[in-house]
């Protein structure tokens, strides 16, 4: 049976895949990002234009398409992530 | 004894609840969780409700001295206790007051029956014995599908308090026994088992954003 993911544990896994996972030195594809994420790319565009207005991913534009790092505070919202995700299980929840 | 114990659960729950309170408040102010929103007002409900009634019984005890005050001011913290439970219950995903599964009815039940009056202090204890036997089941569940340990520690926490709240509710048909103490005791344990997982959670390098506003 398939797992059911909250919208936050798609963004933790997005952000978890473009710090620890890159394809290169370049950053995280879409498609990548898509099979890693394991979501459609409707979805995935519209996370990924949030988390980089939100500061949490830097987008470069390399070889002609766009590609996806983690900034500093991506890197700070994750580790958050995780200790609260963390703490939520705890308590038998989902953050 | 019993103004000792009442006074030390009262505030153990107070710096428990503002504990998880804040921890959850951090949560959410760093991640935007609505999960963690929930769990922010219910431990700060849990913290204000314990608080209330330790107050309450130091004003009376110490100023008013009247004797009038005290079962109201308990009625009162019970009250706002209990919205904290409904919080916890509430992010376990209760979907409408009487869900239809039958192991939530089964213990459900039991409390209404007992019921003997009218008095809005029972009918708290019921409604908050029934979210935290509610809870309990439902983070030992989570702990049978993910082996988190700490679940086991959160589900012990709120099954004691559950049953301490029985226990204080059913202390009116037998006033003056020991049940009472008993069920203090069994809440301060209780509580001490909730916060055990909680303060194991390194808080190290979190920093409090408050810019970061989540989509």
């Amino acid at each position: 049976m398939a797992e059911y993911r909250t919208h936050m544990k798609i963004i933790g896994d997005i952000l978890s895949t473009t710090r620890d996972d890159l394809q290169d030195d370049d950053g995280a594809s879409v498609t990548y990002l898509i099979r890693k994420a394991n979501i459609s790319h409707s979805r995935i565009s519209r996370i990924l234009k949030t988390l980089v207005s939100q500061g949490l991913l830097e987008q470069v534009e390399a070889q002609g398409a766009n590609k996806y790092k983690i900034s500093q505070t991506g890197r700070e919202f994750l580790q958050a992530y995780k200790t609260f995700s963390t703490f939520a299980d705890n308590f038998g929840l989902t953050i | 004894m019993e103004f000792l114990l009442e006074n030390i659960l009262n505030l153990v729950g107070f710096l428990v609840g503002l504990g998880i309170g804040i921890m959850s408040l951090v949560g959410f102010r760093n991640t935007g969780s609505p999960t963690l929103f929930r769990l922010t007002i219910a431990f700060f409900s849990i913290s204000i409700g314990f608080f209330v009634i330790w107050a309450g019984y130091m004003v009376e005890d110490f100023v008013i001295k009247a004797g009038s005050l005290e079962r109201w001011i308990q009625t009162v913290g019970i009250g706002i206790q209990t919205v904290g439970y409904f919080f916890i219950a509430f992010s376990h995903s209760i979907k409408s007051f009487f869900p239809k599964s039958r192991y939530f009815r089964s213990v459900g039940a039991l409390p209404l029956f007992l019921v003997s009056s009218v008095q809005i202090e029972h009918i708290f204890r019921s409604v908050s014995f029934i979210l935290l036997a509610y809870g309990a089941i439902e983070t030992m569940l989570s702990y049978f599908e993910n082996k988190n340990k700490g679940a086991i520690s959160v589900a012990v926490g709120l099954a004691l308090l559950a049953f301490g709240e029985f226990l204080g509710w059913y202390s009116f048909v037998f006033p003056e026994s020991i049940l009472y103490p008993v069920s203090m005791a069994i809440k301060i344990g209780g509580l001490i088992a909730l916060f055990i997982p909680v303060s194991k959670i390194p808080l190290t390098k979190i920093k409090f954003d408050e810019s970061f506003d989540a989509d």
